[in-house]
């Protein structure tokens, strides 16, 4: 037997083994290891369970923002948090149940099951008799019908060991069932009301507690508008700050020669915002925002060059994949302004007859032949340039299919905007592109390709000004495709006069999460006060009533608790572990089946909560209410990056997810859509989301 | 090794068994094995597959209770119900499945079902920076060189995961540490860091059983070697009783694979 399988285990090997444990014990008293590699801010935040739902959730609304009238206003925005209120609340109890492997399928109509109870607890005696208690009883009481549900759904599923989605469903036709039955025996109704009737006996008390509104119209703020600006800047600001602190080296010595740049910088922004602010007209706009432009710049060269390294910047190298790109963005940039031009903007005629009815059948037949030269040419010699001219083809062949099919449904209007609007995307993700291959050229050749696409967004908006025919797209898309630009050009120039981290930096990312934290705390901040209030000169334009419900605080409130619950207690990491390997979970002494069993409850008690939610918003509830949502919080927690094996996921994500599928069942009629597709844009999102986040989670253990 | 042996070797072994037995039915699954753990030694407990290895360690950690035999925990006799009594009495096992969820942290992993928490009920929440101080001191001091503690647990080797394993038993003050072939699924280079690892728990005091099927690993980290063969003790040998050769044909059923050498070598010979 040979001997080579094991090294000497002696002495002297247990000794090197202590000295290596004495070095790692004086890398821990220092703080961070100085093997981790340090991963970029960006690379480090796509990591996160929830950043999908974060980034498909700005690209619905801002899809949506286009597309729709509602969107962007603060009615809007309340009926869309309407929505994801109740959906969230639910959403959030479910993705932690989901986290622990089960599902439960009878959570939607158990929202409507407590409400009916509720209604009928505190109904009067009468004919249509109720219990006539008090809502001091009947809330309690209802309660412990809830914590009932859970129990028995958790028990059942742990004793029998039977899949809880067999379980749960027939919890959810038992529900569904006493439901329509209960309500029919006990007072001859489908429609169960009114909670109202409990004036007295308690709803005075608790009416507040689940159905107050702020009217929007009713509270005004003439400083709103300050504010607002205030906290959206900073906020971009200190964000733009945090970004450099977690992305570029700290210089051995602070450089005080950049703090004059700094300090000049900012004095210009301020200058420039207090100028366009109190002076009106086109030209002193295009001043202020040059002066904006230019002292941002300053500012914040100035403050990297305060802490930061300096780097080379390398010569320029374009290479051909560089160039290619470069060129093919640019091009798509100008073919995509150039389809804008060229269609009329006002015409409502439909496609087909615009093109001639007759002429279709060519532009299928030219794709078709197309491919079919292709194929034949393929067929005799497979090198390289046939290989191409098949792509090319069956490319063309496919897009005069898709145009064709778009021809059907859309005006001369909306096919300008469809192509505009994708060739545009088009371009920008292939100058992104670039800028991502010229990194690894040198420094100053991304520099350039990101001042190419920071030229290409400015040309964007003096565009979109001239030619959109929308006031929202000439003055506020404009404004933010400038900033967008501006940031662009900023790290244009600091990325290529500044030096990558490369490792980690205990001390830099403490401060640089605390900048991020308060930016964002600070464009929250602005955004709620512009929600929240409303000044004189829009009442006077006659603003539509805008009403926040407080449902959107207890969703607010609830989803903390579940985050904080999941991240920070011991309870959040048994979740994890009954749902990532329950048998290992038991043998290091979890409690799997009574953790399981407490989250069912939970989510009954979401239940609950979301049931009293409805019970005194509609005073009366139908008996089949909410029966069906069950898939609707699940497709939420699944957006917002929950697996649905278990064992990973985020209740914030969920709550994000929730948000997204609130707005695309506000969005579609918002945006005079038939709502019958809405149904079909929800499976869509939903199979995108899966896949993103299968991506993201194979991202995630590789990139440790 | 040695300095260990010197502070503990005189005193009373820390677990001891006395023709301990078990019979399922009319099976016997285990029969008349003896041996000791001493604290700041390796047992090591060799068989081929099939010869009781598993059922002696379900024995020693409480999942199955003896049927003949004493089973005495520093001197007194125990007799657990559960695993959990096992647990709290100091005897920790380390499974070949690891009991680890692989999606989670390795801090985590390593205080999962005893997380170290702060506040006041029913406001309770873990500790994170101290958790994740002392999972990355407690593995320093093993010698195990883990770069961060929030990386998930399935991104580790098989031998990482094992020493994770390790660490956390050692950690919540197990004084007898069990490990089901920690060895058998591992690489040469995996299986030598986890054999160090082995001998680092027995420095720190602890009394290790180490069950393998493999004598290579068992010689040179072992103190005390125990070979079973279907369900029987072959032998109970303290490390000078016995060479790494004789181990090995102990092992095989020594006298079979004699025969089976020797007609190995007629088969060549006629040839």
């Amino acid at each position: 037997m040979s001997d080579t399988a094991v090294p000497d285990v002696g002495n002297s090997d247990a000794n090197a083994a202590a000295a290596a444990a004495d070095a790692m014990a004086a890398t821990l008293a220092g703080g961070a290891d100085e093997r981790l590699a340090y991963r970029g801010v960006f690379q480090r935040l796509f990591v996160r369970p929830e950043i999908g739902a974060i980034v498909g959730a700005a690209a619905i609304w801002a899809f949506f923002w286009a597309v729709s009238r509602e969107f962007g206003t603060a009615g809007g925005m309340s009926s869309i948090l309407d929505v994801s209120a109740t959906l969230g609340i639910m959403a959030v109890a479910v993705s932690l149940l989901m986290i622990g492997g089960e599902f439960d399928l009878s959570s939607g109509a158990a929202t409507g099951t407590f409400a009916i109870i509720t209604i009928l607890l505190v109904k009067d005696v009468g004919d249509l008799g109720g219990a006539g208690l008090s809502l001091w009883i009947a809330i309690p009481l209802s309660l412990l019908f809830a914590l009932g549900l859970g129990w028995i759904n958790g028990m059942m599923v742990e004793r029998t060991g039977l899949p809880s989605f067999i379980v749960t469903l027939a919890t959810f036709f038992v529900l569904r069932g006493f439901k329509l039955g209960f309500s029919k025996l006990i007072i001859d109704n489908l429609t169960v009301g009114r909670i109202s009737e409990a004036q007295g006996r308690g709803y005075e008390f608790w009416e507040p507690i689940f159905a107050t509104v702020w009217i929007r119209n009713e509270h005004q703020l003439e400083a709103r508008d300050a504010i607002y600006t205030i906290g959206i800047l900073g906020g971009l600001a200190l964000l733009a700050f945090a970004v450099a602190e977690l992305n570029f080296a700290r210089r051995d010595k602070l450089n005080p020669g950049g703090l004059p740049i700094f300090g000049a910088g900012v004095a210009g922004v301020i200058a420039g915002i207090l100028y366009m602010h109190n002076s009106d007209g086109v030209s002193a706009n295009s001043i202020a925002a040059a002066i904006i432009g230019v002292a941002g710049l300053a500012a914040f060269v100035g403050f990297c060059m305060w802490r930061y390294e300096r780097q080379e910047a390398g010569s320029l190298q374009l290479d051909a994949s560089v160039s290619k790109l470069l060129a093919a963005g640019v091009i798509a940039s100008v073919l995509a302004m150039a389809f804008a031009v060229v269609f009329d903007v006002d015409s409502q005629e439909p496609v087909l007859d615009l093109v001639g009815a007759l002429r279709w059948p060519f532009v299928i037949a030219a794709g078709a032949y197309a491919a079919f030269r292709a194929f034949q040419k393929s067929a005799g010699d497979s090198n390289t340039q046939s290989q191409t001219l098949i792509n090319v083809s069956s490319i063309a062949a496919a897009s005069a299919f898709t145009m064709y099919a778009f021809m059907f449904m859309t005006t001369e209007q909306g096919l300008r905007s469809i192509l505009f609007g994708v060739t545009m995307l088009a371009g920008l993700i292939l100058l992104a592109i670039a800028a991502g291959n010229a990194g690894r050229n040198s420094p100053i050749t991304r520099g350039l390709v990101l001042t190419v696409f920071s030229a290409v967004l400015v040309a964007l908006a003096f565009f979109i000004r001239s030619q959109s025919a929308s006031v929202k797209f000439r003055s506020e898309l404009f404004s933010v495709l400038l900033v967008s630009a501006l940031v662009f050009f900023v790290w244009a120039v600091c990325s290529t006069m500044f030096t990558q981290r490369r490792f980690q930096e205990a001390k830099a990312d403490g401060f640089g999460t605390t900048l991020a934290q308060v930016g964002g705390a600070a464009i929250a901040v602005g955004i709620i006060i512009k929600l929240l209030f409303t000044t004189q000169a829009e009442l006077d334009a006659g603003i539509a009533r805008a009403g926040f419900r407080i449902s959107i605080l207890w969703f607010l409130g609830f989803s903390l608790f579940a985050t904080w619950l999941l991240g920070r207690t011991k309870f959040g990491s048994w979740i994890f572990a009954v749902g990532g390997n329950k048998q290992a979970a038991r043998q290091v002494g979890v409690p799997a089946a009574r953790t399981k069993t407490q989250l069912f409850m939970i989510v009954s008690v979401a239940a609950w909560l979301v049931g009293l939610l409805l019970a005194f918003r509609l005073d009366t509830v139908q008996s089949v209410a909410g029966n069906g949502l069950e898939f609707e919080y699940i497709i939420a927690a699944v957006v917002g990056g929950t697996l649905l094996t278990g064992g990973y996921g985020s209740a914030f994500g969920a709550a994000i997810g929730a948000i997204i599928v609130a707005m695309t069942k506000q969005g579609i009629p918002s945006a005079r859509w038939n709502s019958d597709w809405r149904f079909a844009f929800l499976g869509i999102i939903l199979l995108t989301a899966v896949i993103a986040n299968n991506f993201i989670k194979t991202k995630a253990e590789e990139s440790r | 090794m040695t300095e260990a042996q010197d502070l503990v070797g005189g005193e009373q072994p820390l677990l001891e068994l006395d023709g301990i037995g078990k019979f399922y039915g009319n099976i016997i699954a285990l029969q008349g094995i003896t041996t000791e753990v001493r604290a700041g030694e390796v047992t090591c407990v060799l068989g081929d597959n099939g010869a009781g290895k598993s059922t002696f360690i379900k024995i020693l950690a409480g999942v199955h209770k003896h049927d003949a035999g004493d089973f005495r925990l520093e001197g007194k006799p125990v007799d657990f119900n559960s695993p959990r009594e096992a647990l709290d009495a100091g005897i920790a096992a380390v499974y070949q499945d690891l009991a680890m969820v692989p999606l989670m942290s390795v801090w985590r992993n390593f205080f999962l079902g005893a997380e170290p928490t702060k506040g006041v009920f029913p406001v309770r929440w873990v500790d994170k920076p101290e958790a994740k101080r002392i999972a990355k001191e407690e593995m320093a001091k093993m010698g195990i060189d883990i770069r961060d503690t929030e990386q998930p647990v399935g991104t580790l080797s098989g031998g990482e995961r094992q020493s994770v394993a390790i660490a956390r038993a050692v950690y919540y003050g197990a004084k007898v540490l069990i490990l089901d072939e920690p060895t058998s699924a591992l690489g040469v280079k995996q299986s030598g860091v986890v054999l160090r690892y082995i001998v680092e728990a027995a420095k720190r005091g602890l009394g290790v059983i180490f069950i393998t099927h493999n004598p290579a690993h068992a010689y040179p980290v072992g103190d005390r070697f125990l070979i079973l063969n279907r369900g029987q003790s072959m032998g109970n040998f303290a490390k000078e009783e016995i060479t790494q050769q004789e181990l090995t044909q102990l092992m095989a059923g020594g006298a079979e694979l004699e025969q089976l050498q020797h007609e190995l070598e007629a088969a060549i010979a006629g040839k």
